[in-house]
């Protein structure tokens, strides 16, 4: 009998273990499972050539995943749109993605198999700068290029000077939106005093700081207090109760909703009444319903107005098809999209190099904004940002603003 | 001064969260000499359970807490059930203990991502966020009953464990299991009770950080930091895991609130490991002859 329930429990352990995985890869899985069973038959289905993979990275599980999951939608979407209108050059179009978890390793591994084993042309995404980094040197091992979505850290197309031949973006990069909130915070705000809160342990936030704190203190502002804590940690209160004392007139958290929302809560908890402002780490719905009152009156830099014309037809097509609110994220993989197609139908080629060298002059008008890809910065350039307010509840549209020099 | 106060009761309260999650390790520790990896599980889906009790179901406050201590206690039951009691009932090694704990650990965290989903989740706001104002003191009213709930809690497990029958038959499975079963102690009744209290504790510090945080599956990143505390109190020790994690919490806040916050996990880990390296059995740790 007791051997009877090892057996049982070994059994239950690797049915879950089996079901994690699947669970994990969601939908990926199912793509896998595919290239896994019919080798041979994708093969020939590569020479007869009449249905071309997009390759899509990101978060489908951890912290990220409800902007993961938008994104792979959003890709998925605009596939089936254009196979609907019959194809691009001719040929069907197939969204293959899988889940990075969060973690640069598994998206540097994600491309390895986008790349030798499903052949994608082009891949959209990560979201995340610390893994859109570390996956260049796939990237320019197999010769395919990535259309970052929103990775903006400078390194990820940039490294000392140089640029990398395959990584593109469709955002602004972090200097840039550093010194919007920075700008803003000193010439319209008017605000003299500011503390920053970080996350050391994160490539995004580290940037925005940077470049906040230059800014600021170019525009003579002063910065009273900086403090740092890493991923991970729910309390923030040591280090609010030391900006406290600063007394400053706005606090720059540049990281993402979830540790927003706590650390906003916590701020107003110990009576810091300072003005938040954050970067495009913020935009979620998850944000307004943990700290709705806390964040009220806060500013946030962004990459898209949610209520600008050009962006409601998406937003009309997304909602009606997934029923659900399009993050942020969904945009900016809209756009990414465009650029693909567009680079495609330039090159008209489906060879990953001809449609890199397309994306190199790529000038389009996005739902985002102009999209004018710089050859030396493979960032588009000149893009302006959109400065929004929480006012009870709501994002308010402030204007569109880029700073002055 | 008024940041300093301020602080210490940042550091009381973080502190507070450690202590309740952190008996749990030192209470099966003691009678079991193994650290329970699995305890972080069921921390978790303490926190899940006060979750959907509370959105799903619309229980009251108090019932939907009570219901997911219970289930926790449960739960912590079934895994030694499954996962302990087979090796215990074959004297296996202690390191298969730990490995099988891991393992449990890893189920749970994995299963909630399978089922639940990996996305956070946020408790509706039970309490007001309105702190208390003590002059130029603010103290979250949630803290404040965080405090209140742990120090009342682990009050009445050491007047459990060391004033009635139970509890001394448990101090006493701790002394030596062999001569208590020969006593006509039924150990593994004990070993259930002590289960069930972890899981019980598990339940109520899983329910507390949710609604001050977030319910996510990877909350077992801070029950490292509890079961840290433990081990710096002196492992088998109630009173030492309690010691142990207020030191840590006040510990924390103070070297991030005067020192540096970037540098606060690596200053004040090397602070224990300092203070593990003169004293291996940590603060309030007793010899292995009077443990519990």
């Amino acid at each position: 009998m007791r051997k009877f329930w090892g057996i049982f429990l070994v059994l239950v352990l690797v049915v879950s273990i089996v079901a994690v995985g699947c669970g994990q890869k969601q939908e990926a899985a199912k793509e896998e499972q595919k290239t896994q069973e019919a080798p041979k038959e994708e093969a020939k289905q590569e020479t007869a050539g009449d249905v071309v993979k997009v390759g899509w990275i990101g978060s489908l599980t951890g912290d990220q995943a409800v902007w993961g999951q938008c994104e792979f939608n959003t890709v998925k979407m605009l596939v089936e749109e254009i196979n609907a209108q019959g194809g691009l050059l001719g040929k069907k179009l197939e969204a293959v993605g899988y889940d990075t978890r969060g973690d640069a390793m598994e998206a540097v591994n994600a491309v390895r198999r986008l790349t030798s084993q499903d052949k994608v042309v082009t891949i959209i995404g990560p979201n995340a700068s610390g893994q859109a980094i570390p996956i260049s040197t796939v990237l320019e091992e197999m010769k395919v290029p990535d259309i970052a979505t929103v990775a903006t850290n400078p390194k990820v197309t940039v490294v000392d000077g140089k640029t990398k031949p395959f990584n593109f973006r469709v955002c602004f990069i972090d200097p840039y939106q550093g010194a919007v909130a920075a700008g803003y915070a000193a010439d319209v705000l008017k605000f003299k005093k500011a503390a920053v809160l970080y996350d050391v342990a994160d490539d995004y936030s580290q940037g925005l700081t940077e470049f906040f704190i230059k800014t600021f203190t170019e525009k003579g502002g002063e910065i009273v207090a900086k403090e740092a804590f890493k991923s991970g940690d729910t309390d923030f209160r040591p280090q609010l109760s030391k900006i406290k004392t600063a007394n400053p007139d706005i606090i720059f958290m540049p990281y993402f909703f979830k540790e927003v929302a706590l650390s906003a809560n916590q701020a107003r908890e110990l009576g810091i009444n300072a003005v938040l402002m954050g970067g495009d780490g913020w935009p979620s719905e998850v944000l307004l319903e943990m700290a709705k009152d806390a964040v009220n009156g806060s500013y946030f830099v962004n990459h898209v107005d949610f209520d600008d014309p050009a962006v409601q037809d998406f937003k009309n097509r997304y909602m009606k098809k997934y029923d659900r609110k399009v993050e942020l994220n969904g945009y900016l993989a809209h756009d990414a999209f465009l650029m693909f197609v567009d680079a495609v139908k330039r090159a008209n080629s489906f060879d990953p190099v001809a449609i890199r060298d397309a994306l190199e002059t790529t000038k389009i008008q996005g739902i985002t904004g102009n999209i004018k890809i710089g050859k030396d910065t493979h960032n588009p350039e000149g893009k302006e940002a959109a400065i929004i307010k929480i006012v009870d509840g709501k994002y308010v549209f402030q204007q569109k603003y880029a700073p002055s020099n | 001064m008024i940041q300093f106060l301020q602080q210490m009761i940042n550091g009381l309260s973080i502190g507070s969260v450690y202590a309740l999650m952190a008996v749990g390790y030192s209470l099966v520790y003691s009678i079991m000499n193994f650290s329970n990896f699995a305890h972080g599980g069921i921390i978790m889906l303490g926190a899940y359970f006060g979750f959907f009790f509370l959105t799903l179901f619309n229980w009251p406050f108090a019932v939907a807490f009570l219901g997911a201590a219970i289930c926790a206690a449960a739960l912590a039951v079934l895994v030694e059930r499954v996962a302990y009691k087979p090796l215990r009932m074959r004297n296996a090694p202690f390191l298969y203990f730990i490995i099988s704990a891991m393992g449990a650990s890893m189920f749970i965290e994995n299963f909630v991502i399978a089922t639940i989903g990996p996305t956070f989740k946020t408790y509706p706001a039970v309490f007001s966020r309105e702190p208390f104002r003590l002059g130029p003191l603010f103290i979250g009213r949630l803290d404040t009953m965080m405090f209140v709930i742990s120090a009342i809690c682990l009050a009445a497990l050491i007047y459990f464990i060391d004033f009635t029958k139970m509890g001394k038959a448990i101090q006493a499975t701790a002394f030596n299991p062999r001569a208590s079963a020969l006593m006509g102690i039924n150990t593994d009744l004990i070993v259930i009770t002590v289960f069930a209290i972890g899981g019980f504790l598990a339940g109520i510090a899983g329910v507390l950080f949710g609604m001050k945080y977030t319910v996510y599956p990877q909350i077992g990143f801070i029950t490292i930091k509890s079961f840290i505390a433990a081990v710096f109190g002196g492992l088998g020790s109630l009173p030492g895991a309690v010691i142990g994690s207020v030191i840590l919490g006040i510990l924390e806040t103070l070297i991030s609130g005067y020192f540096s916050s970037q540098f606060r996990d690596l200053i004040s880990f090397s602070l224990l490991i300092i203070i593990l390296v003169f004293r291996p059995i940590g603060l309030m740790g007793k010899s292995t002859e009077e443990k519990a």
